[in-house]
């Protein structure tokens, strides 16, 4: 149950603890809260949470003509013919290993910017380091509609159409992570830098070696939130690919809202097909997932 | 000691395999961006290659026009389509737009007349004198009168070619027609009676979604039709709103007046269609084209009859002309010009009309298209009907504004349908704003 | 040194984001031609004249709708999840599977899910309709009513993000002291006295995390409004960034879109200095 990182961690943190799944059953003087109402509230709400997720699963196995009583809606009919019929739209195999590369190689690479300029941002000190900093958060708040025209001209200048580099490149630096890569740096004592500095390290082994593992969990939380961006993204693969060979799993999903009737049952099976590796991935991982995220909110107060 | 050890493990995993998914995009993006660049060529080793930007990404939308434009290229194998879907024509048209900015459009493209018109104004397409040889080429005029129409500009020059057209039909449930003693109504005033007749139970007359701003949907296009069946359409032919003249302020009390009466539902997604096929409605007004989708919601529980619209005050059969044309884009090089010119004419062919309509609902745009499918028109007699609506139907003016101002529409039909906003009023508020809409688009 | 490790950050956002950023500031002073720039027209600040001084929808009413939204997932959401973190905070099987349920929807893609969910709303044939139907309750007709349209689109997103924001709190609370609970408890304080005087004034450096990037993604969403209401109906979902991407992008006033996009920057930026300097000023005086 517990996801404790090794003692040497530990110690170089000491204002921050582990995560709170991994936290011992609280002081005993919690207890009288009383342990089964905030049992059932806790089902109850993540009953609620799930249900929309039932709700797809039912209105896959419906066909397109249900009546409208409570039991057509909450019970599967068991119609699989909508998902051959889903499956047969669109080359998902493709679009899925496309999805796969893309995000990944967006996480590769956002990392990789995000931790070079965190850890510039955190624990170098140069000239314009604040304005440089302050247009790096100002970015966040730029909404990006207006973005996607010009940006498609610079996408056909530099011959970036309707490849991977187009749905990578872009996405390849994170605010959200380089504010975080940051947070953690500033976060660490000084001194464990200074000592490495003694040591003749370099700067770049220093980050590599001393700073990665220290930031994991920040690495974990920038992974997933750069991977959801990736997987989210919709109108940016329509406007700048046109041909499956490099198109997401989103592309696939349009394919049934046409323009003149909408095939539900169809849609909720391509839904699902498609969400369901993601949320199997999710809870495969979730333990690194929650804890990264815990472990960020306390990088944040550093 | 064991737990602490997995999450290491667990990262290795992660960045083993982040590593291995990398390799393999290296592999698959060099041979995916050489694939890309041979089709790059506009034509080489005599063979032209021309590129189709439509929105048939579904069913037997994509799949028919997948196997005619197979049938052409092997008609003509120095001409070589590539077809590039779109999901709605609201990304169609964005991308339009960025491809033209890019200086990289598309040869052809499936266009709305009001885009086709802002694209004239910036002359990034061509009129079809420049790659038919005339204005109106042999092909014009085998079209439906309604549809030759259709494809000019107010400049009076053709800028377009007919390729998806469709008038609104009722579809409904003829068996609950039968079952109160009504017939198929052929006056706007029966379908209110039978509606009414009909509802209650759950059951209700119509379901329908006015759409929204970005794009109006079959209530608003049921708005246009009542309007234009009381003797003045929303918009005059020159572009300039009527939203409030009586026959309008007319078809919203219509409207409302069965909505007070139970008869009328508003939803969104095609609520008509849904509640057609779940027997909780008895019509829908819809796209000809929607045929398909009206077919599988009905899934065969009861007989599904097809009409065209009712008539109004006036008598005269009116009806909302939908669907697109084709435009050749500026920039095409002679020689795609050319093949793209051979293209369009394949697809307003008769013989082309005759199965895609068949396979889809459209409807075809020629006459010479009909005896051709015996077989449909025996399953769907409605079809000559239909089809004989092309003849008066009549699509929206072509300028640039009235797509706005039609999103003021939808905005009165909620307006009166839901906050219960007095039809007159929400039409004068909606014809002030459209009346700003075509000056500012008139300045452009 | 410094400026070498932000390089491939800047490299990429000045090419993807700042420079198109001027281009957009440039364009927003245009009758802009997007097809065939030749034919644009400088015209000034008209632009930002006619977006205040526009009726369908005014600029107000859709300020409005933008400050609406973003209020309830600030306040909402932080209090929701801060309920749930408090809930969930300790370990346990079915607490741990509890926590899971919550962050799973953050997991799913928006535009997957909040087309189900329009599904949901269905006034005719979706769940809440249904079950509301069942229990012979009044049914408000959801994304077709004036009234209720904002309300469910909130709720949608609520559901959609509020698995993360409770995972951050659950953190918050994994690192504060325990030993000052305690001595709080030793004083005879109640659960509600201890949260209130104890752990919650810990809790804010979280808390002000959590509200600036809520109010920064909550005053930029769009695909839910996209997907679920269109801005519909009458406005009462439109937003200053659903109406940015109309203008922008459905009807392609590139120049007019330009503006709004400035103008909603310049609010987003507004706000997040107002939020961290209230913030500063809380935390210097407690």
């Amino acid at each position: 149950m517990t996801a404790l990182p090794s003692e040497v961690r530990r110690r170089g943190l000491p204002r921050r603890r582990t995560g709170g799944a991994a936290r011992p059953a609280g002081p005993a003087g919690r207890a009288r809260h009383g342990r089964l109402p905030v049992r059932i509230v806790a089902v109850l709400a993540g009953l609620l949470f799930l249900l929309p997720f039932y709700y797809v699963v039912v209105t896959s196995l419906n066909s397109a003509s249900v009546s409208a009583s409570v039991s057509d809606i909450l019970l599967p009919h068991w119609q699989w013919a909508n998902y051959s019929r889903a499956w047969a739209a669109a080359p998902w195999p493709r679009l899925f290993l496309n999805t796969l590369l893309i995000a990944s190689a967006t996480v590769l690479l956002a990392l990789a910017t995000s931790l070079l300029a965190g850890f510039a941002f955190g624990v170098m000190r140069f000239r314009g380091r604040g304005l440089l900093f302050g247009l790096v958060m100002s970015v966040l708040m730029i909404p990006g509609t207006v973005l996607i025209i010009p940006d498609y001209i610079i996408a056909n200048d530099i011959n970036w159409l309707d490849t991977y580099w187009i749905q990578i490149v872009p996405w390849g630096a994170s605010v959200f992570g380089i504010f975080l890569v940051r947070q953690f740096f500033m976060g660490l004592p000084q001194e464990i830098f200074d000592a490495a500095e003694l040591d003749g390290a370099g700067r770049l082994r220093m980050l590599w070696s001393i700073g990665i593992p220290l930031v994991r969990p920040a690495i974990v939380i920038i992974s997933l939130n750069v991977f959801l961006a990736s997987w989210n993204s919709f109108l940016w693969p329509f406007i700048m690919t046109s041909s499956p060979d490099v198109q997401p799993v989103e592309v696939g999903l349009a394919a049934f809202a046409g323009a003149n009737g909408v095939d539900f049952p169809a849609l909720s099976a391509a839904v699902v097909f498609t969400t369901a590796p993601i949320l199997l991935f999710f809870l495969f991982l979730q333990r690194h997932f929650i804890t990264g995220a815990m472990s960020t909110a306390g990088g944040v107060r550093g | 000691m064991t737990s602490s050890r997995l999450p290491h493990a667990g990262y290795r995993r992660i960045a083993g395999s982040a590593l291995a998914a990398v390799t393999v995009l290296a592999a698959v993006a060099g041979c995916s961006s050489s694939g890309s660049k041979s089709t790059d060529a506009g034509s080489s080793g005599g063979t032209t290659t021309i590129s189709f930007m439509q929105i048939m990404i579904n069913g037997s939308q994509k799949s028919t026009l997948v196997k005619l434009t197979n049938d052409f290229e092997t008609a003509n194998p120095n001409i070589k389509v590539n077809l590039e879907y779109q999901p709605d024509y609201g990304t169609l048209h964005a991308k339009e737009t960025a491809a033209i900015a890019a200086h990289n459009a598309p040869t052809i493209g499936q266009v709305y007349e009001p885009w086709a018109a802002q694209f004239a104004n910036s002359q990034v397409i061509l009129p079809v004198s420049q790659y038919a040889g005339s204005d109106k080429p042999d092909q014009f005029n085998t079209f439906y009168a309604g549809v030759q129409k259709d494809l000019a500009l107010p400049d009076g020059k053709n800028w377009m070619w007919p390729f998806n057209k469709s008038v609104q039909v009722i579809y409904s449930n003829s068996d609950l027609l039968k079952a109160k003693g009504l017939t198929a109504p052929t006056t706007w005033e029966q379908f209110a009676t039978a509606a009414k007749a009909v509802s209650g139970n759950g059951v209700t007359g119509i379901a329908i979604d006015p759409g929204t701003t970005a794009s109006p949907a079959s209530g608003t296009l049921m708005f246009q039709a009542l309007a234009a069946s009381n003797g003045t359409p929303d918009f005059a032919p020159d572009g300039t709103p009527q939203l409030n003249s009586p026959a309008a302020v007319q078809a919203l009390s219509y409207l409302v007046d069965l909505k007070k009466a139970g008869a009328l539902q508003v939803g969104t997604n095609y609520p008509g269609e849904a509640a057609l096929g779940a027997q909780k409605g008895l019509f829908d007004l819809s796209s000809a084209a929607g045929y398909y989708y009206e077919n599988q919601a009905v899934g065969g529980k009861f007989a599904m009859g097809t009409a065209v619209l009712p008539t109004g005050s006036t008598g005269q059969p009116t009806n909302i002309m939908s669907g697109t044309n084709l435009v050749e884009f500026a920039g095409a090089s002679k020689a795609q010009q050319a093949a793209g010119w051979k293209y369009m004419q394949f697809l307003a062919s008769a013989s082309s009309q005759a199965e895609w309509a068949s396979q889809t609902g459209y409807l075809p745009v020629t006459a010479a298209a009909l005896p051709l499918m015996s077989d449909f028109i025996a399953k769907n007699p409605y079809l000559p009907t239909a089809v004989g609506a092309l003849a008066y139907a009549v699509a929206e003016p072509p300028y640039s504004w009235v797509a706005k101002a039609e999103g003021e529409e939808v905005v009165a039909l909620q307006a009166a349908l839901d906050t219960g906003t007095d039809p007159a009023t929400a039409l004068n508020t909606a014809q002030t704003a459209a009346l700003a809409d075509q000056k500012a688009g008139a300045a452009q | 040194m410094g400026w070498l490790y932000t390089a491939p950050a800047l490299l990429i956002f000045s090419v993807f984001i700042i420079g198109p950023t001027a281009y957009t500031f440039y364009v927003s002073l245009f009758h802009w031609n997007a097809l065939n720039t030749a034919k644009s027209k400088y015209i000034g600040l008209a632009n930002y004249r006619s977006l205040f001084g526009s009726t369908a929808p005014s600029f107000l009413s859709s300020a409005w709708h933008s400050l609406y939204f973003s209020g309830a997932m600030v306040i909402g959401g932080t209090a929701l999840s801060l309920a749930f973190a408090l809930l969930l905070q300790r370990g346990g099987r079915l607490l741990g599977a509890a926590r899971v349920a919550i962050f799973a929807p953050h997991a799913t893609p928006v535009v997957a899910t909040s087309l189900a969910w329009v599904w949901i709303f269905n006034p005719q044939f979706g769940l809440a309709d249904t079950l509301l139907r069942a229990a012979h309750l009044g049914q408000p007709g959801w994304l077709q009513s004036t009234t209720w349209a904002m309300p469910s689109v909130i709720v949608y997103s609520l559901w959609h993000e509020v698995g993360f924001t409770v995972v951050l709190f659950l953190g918050g609370l994994a690192v504060i002291s325990p030993e000052l609970s305690e001595a709080a408890r030793v004083d005879g304080a109640n659960g509600w006295q201890e949260f209130w005087h104890v752990t919650w004034p810990q809790l804010r450096p979280v808390t002000l995390f959590v509200v600036i990037i809520t109010s920064i993604s909550s005053l930029q969403a769009f695909t839910q409004f996209y997907e679920m209401s269109q801005g519909g109906p009458v406005y009462a979902t439109t937003t200053l960034s659903y109406l940015l991407y109309q203008e922008a992008f459905v009807f392609f006033d590139t120049g007019y879109g330009a503006a709004l996009a400035i103008v909603l920057f310049a609010v987003t930026a507004a706000f997040t200095l107002l939020q961290r300097r209230t913030g500063d000023r809380i935390s210097r005086s407690s």
